[in-house]
């Protein structure tokens, strides 16, 4: 068995193609249930708090706080070794749901929880990634 | 009041032993269990097998009822597999009771092993890298377990102002009963320092290489009859009061970490209360998270530290060999050495060795009442259990 040197993709589903299709227009999307309102991360094909499949999409403002995050200096997958050191974060959108991400743009010293980061996308083979950077005033666009 | 108890264990050695194979292991623990329960091999009706991680081979065979067959276990009735990651053996144990209480089995032979030290490094990445771990959300991140047991650590040491030392002091507890455990990889090894485990790599924030796990080869089995059995068997036996369990996520960011530490607390109650004991009564916190980091928030959920005190609970020495507080006698994975889903397995011998006096230098004096968990995946349940050396 060789060793697979090819950075993932996200392994989508059909609710979840809109998504990913905001993502490369520069959009972070948060999907919503349009019977219960409920805000849902990751998205579904039904509301999970009332299993109703008339859902929606709604655009974040793309800023959002540090829940928790941590640093790798090594011990991670081959394929990604070539970007270390990189952190992973926890982090809370405004709009109410909270995703797994990278902070870029900030030394890992730097980092703290509860810090404010706003959202870059990063191109992956057709796929763009949405990281955090610490929160700019102005654009967002990496 | 108890309905199914342990009656005899087996075990090999934690190592990494390429030449020990898997049915080499099975035919060696299974055999020392039933030898050990006094019942005769041809008594047992059942066999349940807990699914090892990253083991297809083996894992098919067993699955498909080879183990009967090769062990000539003449009377066996039904044979399967469970599979909850390292909640495995909770499941296998609560399928042995629906068996025995059902009437298709009245003895029922329970066993995990895993091997990995023959796995091709590739394959140990690649398993470990995706289990667990999101497929479309998670794991394009550059995602590993090391990770996400450091984004846990992180939140935990900013709520509870936890240092470094007093985390890697978890370290040292651990690792200094398996010092002592003639079962753990690590058996007759000094435990490392607080400086030890600081000095060591960092392998991703604030996880360093010594408080991370070490894979290893190992299995267990476990004799199950009802509890009226045990009795008239007539030697000691290690009797279940007690479970209650709850569900979080199976997806890692979509595990809130205090409903998490709520339902570690809210179990241990359930289940405490369902065995009719109290906190005060338990005598061995028999914990199983598999990474050290975890455990100071579990000491605080079982009530065993104050809030925001777990760590300074073990920088104190009290839940190392020799504390005041008998806590994970096996030391979990990082003091056994990791065989994935056999950890949880070690930790059930665990629990009986003790109820039945039987631990050796680890023996918890008086040991009347055990509390054990099994979380599986990446922490998606916690399943609470409360054992006794009496039904």
């Amino acid at each position: 068995m060789s060793i697979d040197m090819t950075k993932p993709l996200p392994e989508t589903q059909p609710w979840t193609q809109a998504f990913w299709d905001g993502t490369r227009e520069g959009k972070l999307l948060v999907q919503v249930c349009r019977q219960c309102q409920a805000r849902i991360f990751a998205p579904r094909k039904r509301c999970p708090q009332c299993w109703s499949s008339d859902l929606g999409w709604i655009e974040s403002a793309g800023r959002g706080t540090v829940y928790t995050f941590s640093t790798a200096y090594s011990g991670v997958e081959p394929k990604f070794t070539d970007e270390l050191p990189y952190t992973i974060a926890y982090v809370d959108l405004a709009e109410g749901i909270r995703l797994m991400t990278r902070i870029v743009g900030c030394d890992p010293a730097e980092l703290a929880i509860g810090m404010e980061v706003e959202v870059v996308f990063h191109d992956r083979d057709g796929f763009r990634l949405p990281y955090f950077r610490p929160a700019q005033n102005g654009n967002a666009d990496e | 009041m108890s309905d199914i108890a342990i009656v005899g264990i087996g075990e090999v050695p934690t190592a990494r032993l390429p030449e020990r194979t898997p049915w080499d292991i099975i035919y060696d623990t299974c055999i020392e269990a039933v030898e050990d329960s006094g019942i005769g091999k041809d008594e047992i009706q059942g066999v349940v097998s807990v699914a090892p991680v990253g083991q297809p081979v083996i894992s098919g065979e067993l699955a498909f009822g080879l183990l009967p067959e090769r062990l000539g276990l003449k009377g066996v009735r039904d044979s399967a597999m469970v599979n909850a990651g390292g909640a495995s053996t909770s499941n296998a144990l609560r399928l042995a009771e629906q068996w025995i209480a059902s009437g298709i089995a009245d003895s029922v032979l329970v066993q995990q092993v895993t091997v990995f030290s023959t796995m091709p490094v590739a394959e140990q990445i690649d398993v470990f890298a995706r289990a667990g771990i999101d497929m479309q959300w998670e794991y394009p991140y550059g995602t590993t377990y090391n990770i996400i047991m450091g984004l846990l650590a992180t939140r935990y040491m900013y709520e509870s102002g936890a240092s470094p030392e007093e985390m890697a002091s978890v370290v040292t507890a651990l690792r200094s009963w398996a010092e002592h455990d003639p079962h753990s990889l690590f058996y007759g090894r000094p435990a490392p320092s607080v400086d030890q485990v600081l000095g060591s790599d960092m392998l991703n924030t604030p996880l360093h290489k010594r408080e991370s796990n070490v894979l290893a080869d190992g299995g267990a089995a476990l004799v199950v009859v009802s509890a009226r059995r045990a009795r008239e068997l007539g030697g000691p036996a290690a009797y279940k009061l007690g479970e209650s369990a709850r569900y979080f996520s199976g997806t890692c960011v979509e595990r809130d970490f205090g409903t998490m530490a709520d339902g570690w607390r809210v179990t241990a109650e359930e289940a405490m209360a369902r065995a009719g004991v109290t906190r005060e009564d338990i005598d061995l916190w028999n914990v199983y998270l598999a990474y050290p980091l975890a455990h100071p928030q579990m000491a605080e959920s079982l009530g065993v530290a104050p809030p925001g005190e777990g760590a300074r609970f073990f920088a104190k020495g009290r839940m190392s060999f020799g504390g005041d507080i008998a806590w994970s006698t096996i030391g979990d994975a990082p003091g056994r050495g990791h065989t994935g889903s056999g950890v949880g397995t070690a930790t059930y011998v665990e629990t009986a060795r003790q109820l039945m006096g039987r631990a050796g230098q680890r023996q918890v004096p008086d040991c009347r009442f055990a509390y054990q968990n099994t979380a599986g995946g990446s922490g998606f349940n916690n399943i609470a259990t409360i054992w006794g050396r009496e039904a």
